[in-house]
């Protein structure tokens, strides 16, 4: 567990004397009075090496006073540590805004989810409701069922005159909607035009992915600034994470970065594992499960990524290529799980079930034919010069910008940061399977591209392992966990009745879009307090107004396809 | 007075059979685009519509007529409708001065299959080329939308460049056929018992990419680019307006670009060519009916590559489409000039 | 461990004869004579596979229960058991694991010899997350998922299955693939069309 120590702090009590520093097992807390916290965030950033910023986001205590905690989560990318700092406020805060862009946009978040006021931020606007909502959703105050206030009655009633009443769930009132002058007044409040026309692309576009809602200042065909409005997709995870118990919550997961589900459950079953402290009570057997089939799903998502990307910039049949190979993995999975977009088939202990008869030849038979099919696209596209001529020495992002704007993922090893989660803090079957960290030098797209396509190799010596492991484990090996004292933690395949004790923590996996981190905060009972998604894809996103500046609208997509966003994270 | 009036019913036959080749074919050709794409795309395409999708055109053709026509609230309704025949009329008018096949004699008269024989063809060929810009610009304007004004400003700039380029690429040979008009030219050809692609290899390479630019094809198909402008500057049309402008802009362009490119390079209607030596049919056994065959034989394979490249290359930004055709192509057009001219006289002996 | 990725530049060569455009070219042309992979669906279609979570049906008792399991919990609810009708014996632990419990709308009833039954049994598919939790923590093994995915409709009525409903499609589905092994796919021919050029030799369907 990769959480700083206490001894890296003591030199700094001299110099902050309310610092408080706690050391748990699972999380290490900083404490520290509001009026001095930027100064302990710079020293942490310039001093201690602290430079790659996570996360940042605020606990509701509506009985304590003050109310709020917020914390922010840093990591020391050189010597592999992070840390929390952790302050207590009524309201308003100061803001990150000069030592991390990526403050900025978790700063509007907290704005728009808690009410909190920041302190010299340039645009404080709602990240995700629109300009005119009324309400703060993740104050524990606001219901889970909101306001509902509008009347929308169903089209079966007022069109055919159906009565619906008495049919479950079904109200003819509803929370509240935009209308069009909401969406006139975000769009205007958000940019300030200054150049010679506003255009927006967005939000139902087929070159943005998904409903991202981007507003370009252009001076002909140049782009002179650019902002992005976010908040289409919003379905308020947060929110219905606190009244789910913990298994339950594995649902959710799928459904927010919904290419790569089974890396994110994989994601949330460590954490919650971590956070009981059960990691080696999970059985071999299931940690090789879960490790291969989350490298199926990367190379999956991957492949979605490549044809999207081709499909952008004009070679339309790499699409279709990449999609005959998605079938046969999608094939796959559906044999072994039993669904092929939102999976849920990790649990906490295991897996649902062990696999079926005929899956590891097919995946091996798979494996032995995707390297010839990944050369072939590559004969197409790598050395062709037009696609050299669209991609090299387009949108170049450098070291520097890695730390400050919060990037993980193939986003930054394409800038040669090897910043890997499965390497740095591994899980799973991770520590036991040898693979390769691919690492570009520029940072500009075709780096990216190159890294992504070289992962997917990586990914495929990693199952290839995974198989022998497998195929050498005895038919009747255990797939779930025992659990060592029934009355004190119960753990079955449906999770009912699963106790976790009081305390935090924060733990991330890798996905193939970046980093998505789970904070979970819990009082003891069978549903967490708050959960905090670390969305890998909103950080990556916030660095795009920065690499549109000055360029043409047709690197618009470029660029973005190779940032690889996905709506339903960066939303939730 | 009876020479007069035969000249006319052959000329109205010509016509005729013109306008329904083109219109008819172009229609095909939608399928027949579909197809290939679908098969290198790894599925079938079209199979539900009549055997193996035979029918899909009408379909499509109905489906499209029955759609509802749109227009924007503030356009400008005269020359929205007029942006869609400046791009129809002349795209099909090139089809006046493309010759299918040598003089033949049906009924004592002499038909030369070619509906007029000027000789200035090319240069008609080119100046109808230019209407097109007119179509494009007056359509982005005409519709008030944004993506459409962006849309229709890219394609003309690049239309007014490649046209530049077309019309360099095309003159060596002229230089070596001596004439400006499409019959002689391939009549030149086959006395000289030389298709001119094998002395100008680099014209042909310009030719080609200059027709990719000026029918909006890929690589060079920034106007349609989906993901960015969601077809361009005809976003605001609807129904058969909007069926309209790719069959005029992929398909019969394309064929009439394609069939000029064969008369200048690929020796019109002449058989497989041996250079300097003769030529060889191996079709032989149809008789006088030969030399359409090998022209229409011709036009399909310089269609088929051209599909064939579509569905294969990325796409080019628009900045750098006119700076490859102002920095490269047309030096390389000057280059080719120079050369031909001092090898003429072998050809012209 | 770290590896970097990099890619030579075009040489002078290449850029001359456009090498690289034909290599592209070939790959498609290749691809282009190549047999197609596609179903034509609705006419052809795939099974499903065994653990394939469509919508929901109740097992019937027809004597292949879980036993003990199912008489321990006959015997603690007092179960009326009738041969041909659901198993299911009203524990409600199908709506404690349930994500989304309001979907479900769960009823017994005390009949005249002491012993109760199920009677109401209503399932909104329109909350439903098909995640199967329900099935995992069915004791008896009543809940189970089966292979119905194609379920559009017009009316917000046909989204709720009730009981006869239920009862239905878990007949339906013990005579027609309770049998079946717990293979990967069970239609090998159909998926060869996909799988052909991976050389894959799957074990032989064992009857059971």
């Amino acid at each position: 567990m990769p959480w700083a120590k206490e001894e890296d702090f003591i030199e700094l009590k001299k110099r902050f004397p309310s610092l408080e520093i706690e050391v748990k097992p699972t999380i290490t807390n900083l404490h520290i009075p509001k009026d001095q916290l930027i100064e302990l965030l710079r020293t942490l950033k310039e001093e201690k090496g602290y430079k790659l910023f996570i996360d940042h986001s605020v606990v509701d205590f509506p009985e304590k006073s003050p109310r709020f905690q917020a914390f922010y989560i840093l990591y020391n990318v050189d010597e592999r540590k992070r840390v929390v700092v952790k302050t207590w406020t009524d309201g308003t805060l100061p803001s990150v805004e000069k030592l991390w862009f990526a403050g900025k946009w978790a700063e509007r978040e907290c704005y728009d989810m808690f009410g909190i006021m920041y302190e010299g931020h340039e645009n404080l606007v709602r990240a995700f409701m629109w300009e005119t909502y009324q309400y703060h959703p993740l104050r524990k105050d606001f219901p889970l069922e909101g306001y509902a206030n509008e009347y929308l009655p169903s089209l079966n009633e007022v069109l055919w005159g159906d009565n619906l009443q008495g049919l479950m769930n079904y109200d003819r009132m509803h929370t509240p909607v935009p209308t069009l002058e909401d969406l006139e007044i975000t769009q205007k409040r958000r940019l300030k035009k200054k150049a010679q026309l506003v255009l927006n692309w967005g939000p139902l576009h087929p070159g943005t992915h998904g409903t991202m809602w981007f507003l370009f200042d252009l001076e002909g065909e140049r782009v002179v600034q650019c902002d992005v409005i976010l908040g289409q997709l919003h379905r308020g995870v947060e929110k219905l994470a606190e009244n789910e118990m913990y298994n339950q919550f594995l649902v959710y997961t799928d459904r927010m970065d919904y290419i790569s589900a089974l890396c994110s459950n994989q994601a949330w079953v460590v954490a919650v594992e971590r956070l009981l402290g059960i990691e080696d009570l999970v059985p071999e057997k299931a940690k090789y499960i879960r490790t291969m089939m989350s490298e199926l799903q990367r190379i999956n998502s991957h492949l979605l990524w490549l044809g999207t990307y081709a499909l952008d910039i004009g070679a339309l049949t790499i699409f279709l290529y990449a999609f005959k190979e998605r079938e046969k993995l999608m094939d796959i999975i559906e044999g072994i799980t039993g669904a092929r977009l939102t999976i849920s088939y990790p649990r906490i202990g295991g897996v649902r079930m062990d696999l079926p008869e005929g899956a590891l030849e097919v995946i091996k038979a798979f494996v032995k034919r995707f390297p010839k099919e990944l050369k072939d696209w590559e004969t197409i596209l790598s050395r062709n010069r037009i696609w050299l001529r669209r991609n090299v020495g387009v949108g170049v992002i450098d070291k520097e910008d890695v730390y400050f704007y919060g990037l993980t993922g193939a986003v930054a090893r394409g800038s040669g940061i090897p910043y890997d989660i499965r390497k740095f803090e591994p899980y799973d079957a991770y520590p036991w399977v040898e693979f390769d960290i691919p690492v570009g030098e520029n940072g500009d797209v075709y780096d990216r591209y190159l890294v992504r396509l070289e992962e997917m190799r990586q990914s495929l010596k990693i199952i290839e392992q995974c198989v022998r492991k497998l195929e050498s484990m005895p038919k009747s090996a255990p797939f779930f966990a025992e659990s060592p004292d029934p009355k004190k933690l119960k753990l079955s395949l449906d999770g009912i009745g699963l106790k976790v004790p009081e305390g935090e923590i924060y733990s991330s996996g890798e996905n193939p879009r970046g980093e998505l981190g789970f904070y979970i905060y819990s009082t003891g009972g069978v549903k967490p307090y708050r959960v905090k998604i670390r969305p890998g894809s909103m950080y990556n996103l916030c660095v795009y107004p920065k690499l549109m500046k000055d360029r043409v609208i047709a690197d618009a997509v470029a660029v973005l396809a190779s940032l690889d966003p996905v709506v339903g994270e960066i939303d939730r | 007075m009876e020479g007069l009036l035969a000249q006319l019913i052959v000329m109205g036959i010509k016509i005729l059979v013109i306008l329904a080749v083109v219109l008819g074919l172009g229609a095909y050709l939608t399928l027949v685009e579909r197809k290939v794409a679908a098969h290198i795309q790894r599925r079938p395409g079209p199979m539900v519509v009549g055997w193996h999708g035979l029918l899909q055109p009408l379909a499509d053709g109905l489906k499209l007529i029955t759609k509802e026509d749109i227009f924007p609230r503030s356009g400008n309704r005269f020359l929205y409708n007029l942006a869609l025949v400046l791009a129809l009329v002349p795209a099909v008018l090139v089809f006046a001065v493309v010759p299918f096949g040598p003089e033949f004699e049906v009924f004592g008269l002499k038909v030369k299959p070619i509906l007029t024989d000027v000789n200035v063809g090319l240069l008609l060929v080119f100046a109808l080329g230019s209407m097109t810009v007119y179509a494009i610009a007056l359509a982005g304007w005409a519709s008030n939308s944004k993506y459409a004004l962006i849309g229709s400003m890219r394609k003309a700039g690049i239309i007014v460049s490649y046209e530049v380029v077309i019309t360099f690429a095309v003159m060596g040979p002229i230089i070596l056929a001596g004439t400006l008009s499409t019959y002689e030219i391939v009549q030149n050809q086959i006395e000289q018992k030389l298709w001119y692609i094998w002395l100008q290899p680099i014209a042909f390479v310009i030719y080609l990419f200059a027709l990719l630019a000026e029918t909006g094809r890929v690589p060079f198909d920034i106007q349609e680019a989906e993901a960015e402008l969601v077809t361009g500057f005809t976003v605001e049309y609807g129904g058969i307006k909007f069926g309209l402008f790719p069959l005029v802009e992929w398909y019969v362009e394309v064929l009439s670009l394609s069939a000029i490119g064969v008369v200048l390079f690929l020796g019109g209607w002449s058989p497989i060519n041996i250079p300097f030596v003769g030529f060889v049919d191996p079709l032989f056994f149809l008789g006088s009916l030969s030399p359409f065959v090998w022209f229409v034989l011709k036009v399909g394979l310089l269609f088929l590559f051209v599909l064939w490249l579509h569905w294969t290359l990325p796409r080019y930004r628009i900045d750098q489409i006119t700076e490859t055709a102002w920095k490269v192509m047309l030096p390389l057009t000057f280059v080719n000039l120079v050369l031909t001219a001092i090898i003429a006289p072998i050809v012209w002996r | 461990m770290i590896k970097k990725v990099f890619e030579k530049p075009l040489s002078w060569l290449e850029r001359i004869f456009f090498i690289d455009f034909i290599k592209g070219l070939s790959v498609t042309i290749r691809h282009a004579f190549s047999k197609t992979i596609t179903t034509h669906y609705p006419y052809e279609k795939l099974t499903p596979p065994k653990r394939f979570r469509g919508f929901f049906g109740h097992k019937v008792v027809d004597g292949r229960e879980p036993q003990p399991a199912f008489d321990e919990w006959v015997e603690r609810f007092k179960i009326d058991v009738q041969p041909g009708k659901s198993r299911c014996v009203v524990c409600m632990l199908c709506k404690r694991a349930c994500p989304v419990p309001q979907l479900f709308e769960i009823e017994g009833e005390k009949l005249p010899n002491g012993r109760r039954r199920v009677n109401i049994f209503n399932m909104n598919m329109m909350l439903c997350t098909f995640c199967g939790f329900c099935v995992d923590a069915c004791p008896v093994d009543c809940l189970f998922q089966s292979d119905i995915h194609e379920t559009a409709s017009y009316t917000r009525k046909d989204a709720v299955l009730d009981l006869k409903t239920l009862e239905r499609i878990g007949r339906d589905w013990q005579k027609r693939r309770e049998q079946e092994p717990d293979r990967i796919w069970i239609d090998d021919q159909q998926r060869m069309r996909l799988w052909y050029e991976n050389d894959l030799k799957l074990s032989e369907v064992k009857k059971r």
